[in-house]
């Protein structure tokens, strides 16, 4: 139905509106009509806003994954679990495909998230030729499953709030929570600040 | 029908994701158009999207009281029996001085939430009533950057995998609210799908042209 592809917007003098998505003849500091809001060709300062909040989320990973994140007390027995120590128990348990959906939400999807936008911005600062289309996608799996790592937290808030009975069994949050929750806040703050049409600026060739 | 044709065809779009210059098209309701490019998905219209966001938001906004009022899940440990909903949660976390995760809790699974129903309420109720209003591009806007913060169905799965923790030690019980927070689900993925954001900003212009 499209029919072939022209050149970027960008390129023909026109600016798409981030918001409502009109499109405007080029013209820097000027308010769309529809919406009011600020317009440009590609979002301001985007690699070094990405840039500035992997690191942050980097060194929010590291107290995330050390410190216990939660501690459970059984029958008088505190004991403290990391996120890894989590998964572990939850194997020991036989509750593998469990802790396979935990581990892919609190371990894995953070790291690929962290590799992920950094390659993207090795690309953009590199201006590498890369297959465009694939790096595109890439950005799009980042950008979805960012939310999905908030697992964890809403389980560990779940369970402090039902099981509390003093000394006998409870579960308190614990330190890694808030630098965990630090991490998710963080990496999806950063995929949206991304913007992949810098991707597709220093190809030179569309394929 | 008849709306989506009288719209006056636009010059160009740009692909928000490789701003590609395209000619618009109009899919059929139902269809999708994607960018040749870099495969975005462009547009998805959908029959009656405007009639469907008010029906969907406000029967949301009908569930989301019992969601958050019923007791969800109790469980019963040694004879002491506790009940938790979405509120105990955030309480329990912020008693324990966790307050940014407490904060964090509330706006993803209570607030966020409810503010996204009151929001495509709203936008829904003025374009159904063909009714301009300064404020609705700040409503949609608004509307799509907080969509990704609502996060109803990745609660569903911590109470799924706390139940499971759970079960080996304590005796679970599910609540009326546990099948209000079910509907409020369902009611919230099909408000997502039928909101064709497009085709809502291209009635949001123009009614505010007018």
């Amino acid at each position: 139905m499209l029919k072939k592809p022209l050149k970027t917007a960008f390129m023909q003098g026109f600016i798409r509106c981030h918001d409502c998505g009109s499109l405007l003849k080029s013209d820097p500091k000027c308010l769309c009509p529809v919406c009011g809001h600020h317009v440009s060709a590609r979002k301001p300062n985007s690699v070094q806003y990405t840039l500035a909040l992997i690191i942050s989320a980097l060194c929010l990973y590291i107290p995330a994954n050390i410190f216990p994140i939660m501690s459970v007390t059984q029958l008088g027995v505190a004991e403290t679990h990391t996120i890894v120590g989590g998964i572990v128990a939850l194997i020991q348990s036989d509750m593998v495909p469990i802790a396979l959906l935990v581990l892919i939400a609190s371990i894995l999807v953070p790291l690929m998230k962290l590799l992920g936008l950094s390659l993207l911005l090795l690309c953009v600062h590199y201006r590498w030729q890369v297959n465009a289309r694939l790096f595109t996608r890439l950005y799009r799996v980042i950008a979805f499953v960012g939310r999905w790592s908030m697992l964890d937290i809403f389980m560990i808030s779940i369970l402090v709030a039902l099981v509390d009975l003093r000394g006998v069994a409870q579960v308190i949050a614990g330190p890694a929570a808030t630098a965990f929750a630090g991490v998710v806040v963080l990496t999806m703050l950063a995929a949206k600040s991304f913007d992949p049409r810098l991707i597709w600026d220093h190809q030179l060739s569309y394929e | 029908m008849s709306l989506a044709l009288s719209l006056a065809p636009l010059a160009y779009v740009a692909c928000p994701e490789c701003d590609l210059l395209l000619n618009p098209v109009v899919p059929e309701p139902g269809d999708k158009a994607y960018c040749p490019r870099c495969g975005y998905l462009l547009q998805r219209p959908r029959k009656r999207s405007i009639e469907r966001t008010l029906a969907l938001s406000l029967t949301g906004l009908i569930l989301i009281v019992p969601a958050n009022l019923l007791p969800m899940v109790g469980i019963k440990i040694f004879g002491n029996s506790q009940d938790g909903n979405l509120w105990t949660g955030v309480s329990a976390l912020f008693k324990e001085d966790m307050w940014a995760v407490a904060v964090l809790v509330l706006l993803s699974s209570v607030l966020l939430p409810l503010v996204n129903l009151g929001l495509a309420f709203l936008i829904g109720f003025h374009l159904f009533m063909h009714k301009a209003n300064n404020q609705l591009a700040r409503w949609m806007h608004w509307y799509e950057h907080l969509n990704e913060w609502a996060m109803l169905e990745v609660y569903a799965l911590g109470i799924i995998v706390a139940c499971v923790k759970l079960a080996g030690m304590a005796e679970l019980r599910f609540g009326l609210g546990l099948f209000a927070f079910i509907g409020l689900l369902i009611v919230n993925a099909m408000l997502s799908n039928e909101l064709d954001c497009y085709f809502f900003w291209q009635r949001i212009a123009q009614l505010t042209k007018k």
